[in-house]
C-alpha cells in the first residue's frame, strides 16, 4: 500500500488518519442514518483515503481531506442504490424550499423558550430531516472547519458555505419549531 | 448597517470572527432592533442546541478493531485529553505526561486490555486530570447541573448515585476517553485530595469478577477501585488512603 511515500511518515499518516475514526464515524451516522451503512463508509473511506495517501498534500488539512473522501465516497455509494434513497436525500438544498423567509427567522420569545427544552433525540431527527448538503454542511461547521475547509469538502466557494450553512440552520430551526411543546 | 446587511452576518458575529469596525455597526444595529435582537437569540439557542445536544456517535469498537487490524503498522491514537488541554500544559508537565501516558497505551495497543491495564488507564487518566489546567469541562457542585450536561455528549447516559456531599463535595465534570470509549468524568474532592469517577460502556473490558462489588488495587501511589453494574463500567481514583475512598465507593452504591 501507498502510504505517502511510506516508512515513518506514511505511518504517521496513517496513524493521524485512522485518528479521526469516530469523527468519521459521526458524520457517517449522519449521513447514511444507520449503524451497518456508516462503518461501511468509514472502512471505504479509510480505503480510498490510505490507498491513495500520497495524493495528500503535507502541511495540509487531514481531517478536511478525509471528510471530503468520505463524503464524495457516500454520494458515489449510495447514488448507485438509488432503490434504497437515505433519509433527507441526495438532492441539494433547494434555496426556495429551505430558505428562510423573514417570518421563520423570527422565532417569537415562547418559541425561543421550546427551542431550549428540545431534546437530543429530537434534535437528531430533525437533523437527519434534512437534504444531504444541508446536514454536512451544519456538521463541518460543528466540526470546526472553517468557511474556506468546508468549501474544500463540499467542493463548492466560500461564499456558497456560508449560504448553504444560513439556509441549512434557518430549515433546522423550522423543523424544530414543533418540539420542545 | 439595516437589517438585510446584519443577517448574514449574525452568526459570525457571535462567533467572534468579524473586524472590530463591522462588530460594532452590528452591535449598535441590535441595540435598536428588536427584531434583529431576537434573530441573534434564535442563532445562539440552535448554535448552544447544537454543540450541547446533539447526539455525537462514537466509531463502534469493532470497527476500530477492523482499521486496526488492517493497517497494523500503524495503531489508531485515541484523541487523548491531552490533545484537548495539552496546549496549556507548562512544558514540564508535559513531559511528565507523556512518559505517563504514551508509553502505557503504545503497550495496551498491541494487546487486548488486561485487569491490570484498566488499573494503568485509570491512573493515568487521573493524572491528567491533576496536571491539566482546565480539566473540568463544566465546574459546579451542582449535580443536576453536571449530570444533565453530558446528554449529547455521550451513547450512554452515566448513572449516578451520588450527588455530592460536605465529605466528598462534587467540583465538576468532563468528557474524557478511557481507552478506546469515551467516560463521562465527575470530580470530587476531599479535604486538598481530588477524586476522578470514570464512568464507561462496560463492554469488552476485563473488569474484575464480582459484579457490582469493587477491587480496591494500589498503583503507583494511588489508590483505584473498579467495579462493574450492568452495561456501564467504573474507576474511581485518588491518592486518598484505601479506607476513604471505599468510603466514597459506599456513598455511590457500592461496597468492597
Amino acid at each position: 500500500m501507498d502510504r505517502g511515500g511510506g516508512g515513518e511518515s506514511g505511518d504517521a499518516l496513517v496513524r493521524e488518519a485512522l485518528g479521526y475514526a469516530d469523527t468519521l464515524y459521526n458524520l457517517a451516522r449522519y449521513l447514511t442514518g444507520n449503524q451497518p451503512d456508516a462503518e461501511d463508509l468509514v472502512q471505504e473511506t479509510y480505503a480510498r483515503a490510505l490507498g491513495a495517501a500520497g495524493q495528500f498534500t503535507r502541511g495540509g488539512n487531514l481531517k478536511a481531506w478525509l471528510f471530503r473522501i468520505l463524503r464524495n465516497t457516500f454520494i458515489s455509494m449510495y447514488r448507485r442504490q438509488r432503490n434504497n434513497p437515505t433519509v433527507g436525500g441526495l438532492d441539494t438544498v433547494d434555496p426556495t424550499a429551505q430558505g428562510p423567509s423573514r417570518e421563520h427567522l423570527l422565532l417569537d420569545d415562547m418559541e425561543l423558550d421550546r427551542l431550549r427544552k428540545v431534546v437530543g433525540e429530537e434534535i437528531e431527527r430533525a437533523l437527519m430531516s434534512l437534504t444531504e448538503e444541508a446536514r454536512t454542511v451544519i456538521l463541518l461547521d460543528l466540526e470546526g472547519l472553517t468557511e474556506v475547509e468546508a468549501a474544500q469538502v463540499l467542493d463548492c466557494s466560500d461564499g456558497t458555505v456560508k449560504s448553504r450553512l444560513s439556509r441549512a440552520r434557518a430549515a433546522l430551526r423550522l423543523k424544530l419549531k414543533d418540539y420542545g411543546r | 448597517m439595516n437589517c438585510q446587511e446584519v443577517r448574514p452576518q449574525l452568526l459570525d458575529y457571535q462567533r467572534g470572527t468579524l473586524g472590530l469596525d463591522l462588530r460594532a455597526d452590528i452591535s449598535t444595529h441590535l441595540d435598536s432592533c428588536p427584531e434583529c435582537a431576537r434573530a441573534t437569540a434564535a442563532e445562539q439557542a440552535l448554535t448552544e442546541m447544537l454543540e450541547q445536544r446533539l447526539p455525537q456517535h462514537s466509531a463502534p469498537l469493532g470497527l476500530k478493531r477492523l482499521l486496526a487490524a488492517r493497517w497494523p503498522a500503524a495503531p489508531a491514537p485515541r484523541p487523548s485529553w491531552w490533545t484537548r488541554w495539552g496546549r496549556s500544559l507548562v512544558p514540564a508537565a508535559a513531559v511528565a505526561v507523556v512518559l505517563l501516558t504514551v508509553m502505557p497505551l503504545y503497550y495496551q495497543r498491541l494487546a487486548p486490555p488486561t485487569a491490570d491495564g484498566l488499573v494503568t488507564e485509570a491512573v493515568n487518566d487521573h493524572l491528567r486530570i491533576l496536571t491539566s489546567q482546565h480539566p473540568l469541562d463544566v465546574e459546579s457542585s451542582d449535580f443536576h447541573q453536571v449530570k444533565p450536561w453530558f446528554e449529547g455528549r455521550l451513547d450512554f447516559a452515566p448513572v449516578v448515585s451520588f450527588l455530592g456531599d460536605a465529605e466528598f463535595p462534587l467540583k465538576g465534570g468532563a468528557v474524557g476517553y478511557f481507552l478506546d470509549r469515551k467516560a463521562a468524568v465527575f470530580v470530587f474532592h476531599r479535604r486538598l485530595h481530588a477524586v476522578s469517577l470514570f464512568v464507561v460502556r462496560s463492554e469488552g473490558l476485563p473488569w474484575p469478577a464480582g459484579g457490582a462489588r469493587a477491587h480496591l488495587t494500589p498503583s503507583r501511589g494511588f489508590n483505584v477501585m473498579l467495579w462493574r453494574s450492568g452495561e456501564l463500567g467504573y474507576a474511581l481514583v485518588s491518592d486518598l488512603d484505601g479506607a476513604e475512598l471505599a468510603q466514597l465507593a459506599a456513598k455511590l452504591g457500592v461496597t468492597s
